[in-house]
């Protein structure tokens, strides 16, 4: 499987992950969008090389089993090679050490270095010093099955702890049917030494079907020990993500077009991190019922009280009987939504809260919950009425086409816009659960101002999308460039770095 | 009919009942050879003592690679030890090692009853008591162990 580089990574989410597909779409490729980043306005943080500064820009790679299994023994590799191992200590030690150390090649190195013996004691590799010289007599029998063995037919580890082939096989194939791999350890009691691939390779060789299954689970045990690489959370998808600095940021499946977050697996979620984002999906799932009431689908008209079901993804709303032009989170007068003064997405706390009683808290406690929950619910839903704005626009290129108004390549645009509004929102989404929990200060009004400016260049991009026969489309690419950019100032000041 | 006995079970068996631990006694069912029927007697100076528990103990068919079950026939009031008789103890769970037997798990069952752990509960009720009153606890279960463990 080839590499997704970082331009790949940090692109928005494409609208085919959310099970969009129209033969015109696949005329569209990933190329286009990668042109806004490249349109290099001045203004825009620059690094050293001077390059724009993007804070979504993320290295990682796609790997299948193959390619995952040759980058592990790479690793091992590099290890055996480094620190000079003693003549006893191989491969499938150099496994073992990496694996408690969540494959950090540095960590073990430098354990290594100040004390080898006590890294492989840690590592359940040799016995305690304590334990170790005890001298066990040599036994006659087998202590699991209790017949009788000649030495050499015994087996242990480092501790010396000996059973007889046939106990070590039944034991094994017990183990591995519970998915244990990795930590199987001595069978003596209270022994926590553990079996090394190799020693289970030798236990193994006549039962193929056991030794198969050991390999997979092993496998997988490596897979979710390293700290670089993470399994696609896809169902049934066998990819594997490796990534060199392990970052909340964006992956995308190239196989099944899952979309997650890297360090977490979860939805991809800037500008709030993956405890924030943990808390926040806890607290919805906890709070379901009490925000039931909220998922109504209609509103009525603030003036002329009809009432509207809302059908596309813009919150710019104007009721079709009265003309009146009106937010649909706040239900004001979208007069007030302007640029300059955009307030809706700002939560306002009762100053006096502190003197207010318990009662009243848990009031206000839910009510600020709730505030974040609507917007972030919201988007959401928004996201959702906005793919079918996506295939109506589809739909009408196709139709102008057809009807030989303009090429497939002078409605592109559209498409473009779409996509953009797309990535927009999502990430606007997400930055409600961040400013729940947000401490206030001057840098949460700092995002909040950020946030109400990158809402009302949204809502103003899908109120211009909707109409876009009637908008301009030096206008409309106009307000993309703006959108983007504020998306991008916001990320630049609030994701982790 | 039942694949033939393992030696290990066997053997175990005639330990059993040629060297007997002193305060247990574990005799295997005339239909089931991996089935016991197991009698421990309460230890001295526990709230216990004085009393026959009846136990349960079967082999499972992966012995000894997976653990035996074992369960407290006689109604006992202990932290560890739930109504139904299940013993919250680590070597019959993840603690398990091949190389335990019948007699070392019947020998740490004893030890539980004259050391009960009330932070490692299994039944709740009777760990809370323990932990806010002790004495009342111990009175109850000398109680339980005269009702129900000291049939004339």
């Amino acid at each position: 499987m080839s590499e997704a580089d970082a331009d790949m990574a940090s692109q928005g989410s494409d609208p085919d992950d959310e099970g969009l597909s129209d033969s015109s779409y696949q005329d569209y490729s990933d190329e286009d969008i990668n042109d806004y980043y490249n349109y290099g306005p001045d203004d825009m943080e620059q690094d050293d090389r001077g390059q724009i500064f993007d804070p979504e820009a993320f290295e990682y790679f796609l790997f299948n089993k193959e390619e995952a299994c040759q980058f592990l023994d790479e690793r091992v590799a590099e290890l055996t090679q480094t620190i000079q191992f003693s003549p006893q200590v191989s491969h499938t030690i150099g496994k073992v050490l990496l694996q408690a150390h969540q494959w950090v090649l540095t960590e073990v190195m430098e354990r290594f270095r100040e004390d080898s013996v006590q890294l492989m004691v840690d590592c359940r590799i040799l016995p305690p010093p304590s334990r170790a010289k005890q001298v066990e007599p040599p036994p006659k029998q087998c202590p699991v099955c209790l017949q009788a063995q000649e030495e050499k037919d015994l087996l242990s580890l480092a501790c010396n702890h000996k059973f007889c082939t046939d106990c070590w096989q039944r034991y094994f194939q017990v183990q591995v049917e519970d998915g244990v791999a990795t930590g199987v350890e001595c069978m003596w009691s209270d022994c926590r030494l553990i079996t090394t691939e190799d020693f289970a390779l030798s236990i193994l060789k006549n039962s193929p079907v056991t030794l198969r299954r050991y390999q997979q689970f092993a496998f997988n045990d490596y897979i979710k020990g390293h700290y670089q690489l993470r399994w696609c959370p896809g169902p049934d998808c066998d990819v594997i993500y490796m990534a060199p600095q392990p970052l909340g940021r964006k992956v995308q499946c190239k196989k099944c077009k899952t979309c997650c977050c890297f360090r977490c697996l979860k939805d991809y979620h800037v500008p709030a991190d993956c405890p924030t984002i943990e808390s926040w999906l806890r607290k919805c799932a906890d709070d379901s019922e009490t925000a039931n009431y909220i998922s109504a689908h209609t509103k009525d008209c603030p003036k002329c009280n009809i009432c509207i079901e809302k059908n596309g993804g813009c919150n710019h709303m104007q009721c079709f009987q009265c003309r009146y032009d009106f937010c649909w989170m706040c239900l004001g007068d979208w007069k007030t939504h302007g640029s300059e003064y955009y307030e809706c997405s700002r939560y306002k706390e009762n100053p006096n809260i502190a003197n207010e009683s318990a009662q009243a808290q848990a009031r206000e406690a839910l009510k600020k919950y709730l505030f974040y929950f609507e917007r972030w619910e919201n988007h959401q839903k928004s996201l959702k009425l906005e793919e079918q704005t996506f295939q109506r626009i589809q739909h009408r290129i196709k139709e102008k086409v057809m009807n030989n108004m303009g090429t497939w390549i002078d409605w592109q645009y559209l498409l473009d816009a779409a996509n953009l509004l797309h990535k927009c929102r999502y990430t606007l989404e997400y930055t409600y659960p961040y400013a729940y929990y947000q401490e206030g200060g001057p840098r949460k009004k700092l995002f909040e101002y950020q946030q109400a400016q990158l809402e009302a260049e949204i809502e103003n991009l899908s109120w211009k999308i909707e109409r876009a026969e009637q908008t301009d489309r030096g206008d409309l690419e106009n307000q993309m460039d703006i959108t983007e950019k504020r998306r991008l100032t916001l990320l630049r000041d609030f994701s982790e770095s | 009919m039942m694949a033939s006995l393992p030696r290990r079970i066997i053997k175990e068996t005639q330990r059993l009942t040629h060297e007997p631990v002193p305060g247990i006694s574990a005799i295997p069912d005339e239909q089931n050879a991996r089935y016991f029927h197991v009698d421990v007697m309460g230890p001295s100076e526990s709230p216990f003592e004085g009393g026959t528990f009846k136990l349960e103990l079967f082999l499972p068919e992966d012995y000894p690679m997976a653990p035996p079950k074992v369960r407290f026939m006689t109604k006992i009031y202990h932290p560890n030890i739930d109504k139904l008789g299940r013993i919250c103890l680590d070597i019959l769970k993840d603690k398990w090692s091949p190389a335990l037997q019948i007699r070392t798990v019947l020998l740490s069952i004893q030890a539980l009853l004259s050391a009960p752990n009330p932070d490692d509960p299994l039944a709740n009720d009777v760990a809370e008591q323990w932990k806010v009153n002790e004495s009342h606890a111990i009175e109850t279960a000398k109680a339980w162990t005269r009702l129900y463990a000291m049939k004339s």
